[in-house]
């Protein structure tokens, strides 16, 4: 007990003094909402929508969207050795469509690819994507997926594109849901009920960065302690934990069978190539959060949507926006296992395992 | 007299050393088919538009892929998978569909008739997840046609389920069915050739490019690359109408307009770096075909996968048969082009290549039948 009190303030004192180094050059604090649609301009849609009945079982796959009307600069990190995408071709700085309409996330292996296809249905029938002439537009919606099926529910339960379109229609502002929501409803993280989490985070410059993510990770978030690896980097007592204990942990599920994948939002104006660089950058969160990650069984993939609503010339802020990309995907990693529940048919949630780390 | 009997025998050695030491015919059907383990099925949509699925196996299962993506404007779905460096080793199919970005629908429905059939990747408890690649061209909107009338997964579905070997139709069908290049109507096209040792390279692709694939004489860039008459003897023409050239640039609208996207084959089997390899090399068989290719409105992808039925050991050094395979692979494929715009029909919106030089194409009729 006194040692672990000793190795949390040791811990204390070593977060502070990274956040005294890392922020002397740019002061960091969370948006209103934590969540990435503290970027303006960008929306969230979770399929299937977040029960208000409590009795009601929890979704075991889905489909989340985060969507830009205006049209976002994109890029995409693809580090994981088992993906399954779309459009990622699209992004390489070289080539010619420069913004996207939407990123979906969703569950279902490759099959759940097909929830791109609603999207963009749902989106054309707004008006929303490139325009190719005669009033037409194509949406242009990158994609990936994760591994979920077969959890809890028959093999063929997957996200198809009715699942798509439903997300893309309930796509908003204001607060995100975490959890067991959208692409993270059937999400497991290193033996451990995974989920949806989102974070935001405003720079001293006034540059907006958001992150949103699957976690659904073959390796852990946290120590067998119950530390998270990326604690430190909380930011205004974001994460209401009491402090660390011992206990069993559950061993790592099919390591072959995982993917985590992300959205990184930002105000900045970026290029493609920018937003390329600033992807590789949040790629990193990935590794400060979840131990290992980019494995083998893993997909993981990032995409950056740049709105550029903040229109100042980003060549010297990328570093910048790279940097907090990376923590607020850290953080939000976090987010989404402290929000996950019980509710998966054979994995606890962090929650349920480290109680005392989640005060009601 | 005897210096120009060296002078022969000189030559003879020297060409028979430098032209490739594999004799090229066509397969029995100068399609794709003619690669043990691949089939092919077309579903074709009424206005112009469709889908093409190449379907590989060995023994029941998926073979390695590789892609070669380098038009400005893809459109393409599960080509990060096909890194070398990514775990899944094989696919099951490819999909080439129009559409532009909302054909990729269309792998979906191919998806579910493979996992109908039980074929993919294996997940467990006898579940597959079939690893279906796919790359999509623009076409929709074309000849007055519905801009909403585009291939959905239900094309896809169709097409796997009507996937078989032998004779592959070509023109205006499947994913060439809406084509158009350069001025006159795109299509479909397939070809093969066999090499000494039993190796066998097909291609099938949908020309659907910003260039033209004839200079302005209608002359075939790749004409010289014909093998045994396959193109008909074209004969060469002077004083025909030039072709309208493309003006990609400036047009309203004219934007995200083109891409030609294509298969490559071979009997070998391959890793998925040698796959990549070949499918890099395979797309320098645009480039010999189409002037210019690869441009930012062209989403050019070439995909290549090996059915395994040879050993990459009976070429000794894997990079022999590396280079062997992505040299016919290449002519190949510019030869499939040729095919595509021979076979392809005049529309009310575009004339064929044949309307337009009937000259050129005066004997293919007798002499290109496959």
């Amino acid at each position: 007990m006194s040692r672990d009190r000793r190795s949390s303030s040791f811990a204390c004192a070593a977060a502070v003094f990274t956040l005294l180094i890392v922020s002397t050059s740019w002061a960091q604090a969370p948006g209103p909402l934590n969540a990435i649609t503290d970027v303006p301009g960008i929306e969230v849609g979770h399929f299937p929508p977040p029960s208000s009945d409590p009795t009601s079982p929890p979704p075991i796959t889905g489909t989340t969207v985060v969507v830009s009307r205006a049209g976002a600069v994109g890029g995409v990190s693809q580090r994981g050795g088992a993906p399954g995408t779309r459009e990622t071709d699209l992004l390489r700085p070289e080539n010619l469509v420069e913004k996207v309409n939407a990123v979906v996330l969703s569950g279902g292996s490759a099959y759940g690819l097909a929830a791109a296809d609603g999207v963009m249905l749902c989106l054309e029938a707004q008006g929303v994507g490139f325009p190719v002439g005669g009033g037409h537009v194509v949406p242009i919606v990158p994609s990936a997926i994760l591994f979920d099926p077969g959890r809890c529910a028959a093999f063929s339960v997957r996200p198809d594109a009715s699942f798509g379109q439903a997300a893309c229609q309930a796509a908003k502002g204001g607060p995100v849901q975490q959890g067991n929501v959208g692409a993270g409803a059937g999400a497991r993280s290193g033996g451990s009920k995974g989920g949806l989490g989102t974070a935001s985070t405003v720079l001293s410059n006034g540059i907006i960065v958001g992150a949103i993510v699957a976690v659904n990770s073959s390796g852990r978030t946290f120590d067998t302690a119950g530390n998270f690896f990326a604690g430190f980097i909380e930011l205004d007592n974001e994460f209401p934990l009491i402090g660390p204990s011992s206990t069993d942990v559950v061993p790592p599920s099919n390591l072959l069978q995982n993917t985590t994948i992300a959205v990184v939002a930002t105000s900045a104006s970026l290029t493609k190539a920018q937003a390329t660089k600033v992807a590789q950058m949040a790629d990193d969160g990935l590794a400060r959060a979840i131990k290992p990650s980019h494995g083998v069984g893993d997909g993981d993939t990032i995409f950056v949507m740049a709105t550029g609503t903040d229109t100042r010339d980003a060549t010297n802020l990328v570093n910048g926006i790279g940097s907090a990309a990376a923590d607020t995907l850290s953080r939000a990693v976090v987010h989404a296992i402290l929000a996950a529940t019980v509710g998966d048919c054979r994995v606890q949630s962090y929650c349920q395992q480290f109680p005392q780390n989640c005060p009601k | 007299m005897k210096a120009s009997v060296v002078c022969v025998v000189v030559l003879v050695a020297l060409s028979s050393a430098a032209s490739p030491a594999w004799a090229q015919v066509p397969g029995p059907n100068n399609a794709i088919t003619d690669v043990p383990g691949i089939k092919v099925g077309h579903f074709t949509g009424n206005p112009l538009t469709g889908t093409t699925v190449v379907i590989a196996e060995k023994n029941g299962q998926g073979v390695a892929g590789g892609v070669s993506q380098r038009g400005g404007a893809p459109g393409t779905r599960e080509t990060d998978l096909l890194k070398p460096e990514n775990m899944v080793q094989i696919v099951n199919a490819i999909t080439l569909s129009g559409g532009s970005a909302y054909g990729l629908a269309a792998a979906s429905g191919v998806m579910q008739c493979l996992e109908g059939q039980g074929v993919g990747f294996p997940v467990g408890g006898g579940n597959v997840v079939p690893i279906v690649p796919s790359a999509i061209l623009f076409d929709p909107g074309r000849c007055g046609a519905p801009f909403t009338y585009r291939p959905n997964a239900s094309f896809g579905l169709a097409a796997c389920s009507a996937a078989q070997s032998g004779p592959v139709q070509e023109g205006n069908v499947g994913a060439g069915a809406g084509a158009v290049s350069g001025g006159v109507k795109g299509g479909l096209g397939t070809a093969s050739v066999v090499l000494d040792g039993g190796v066998i390279v097909g291609a099938i692709v949908a020309v659907n490019s910003v260039g033209s694939t004839f200079d302005a004489d209608g002359n075939l860039y790749a004409a010289s690359l014909e093998l045994a008459d396959e193109f008909g003897n074209l004969i060469p023409i002077h004083g025909g109408p030039p072709p309208k050239m493309p003006k990609p640039v400036g047009v309203p609208g004219g934007l995200l307009r083109n891409t030609t996207i294509a298969v490559v084959a071979t009997n070998v089997e391959l890793t998925k770096t040698q796959a990549t390899k070949i499918a890099q090399m395979a797309d320098d068989g645009l480039a010999r075909a189409i002037k210019p290719t690869h441009t930012p409105f062209d989403g050019d992808t070439v995909f290549a996968v090996g059915t395994g039925r040879i050993s990459m050991a009976s070429f000794g050094d894997p990079a022999v048969g590396e280079y062997v395979i992505g040299s016919a692979a290449a002519d190949t494929l510019s030869r499939a082009v040729v095919h595509a715009i021979l076979s392809a029909q005049s529309t009310a919106c575009e004339k064929s290549y044949c309307d337009l030089f009937p000259n050129a194409c005066r004997n293919r009729k007798k002499g290109a039948q496959k």
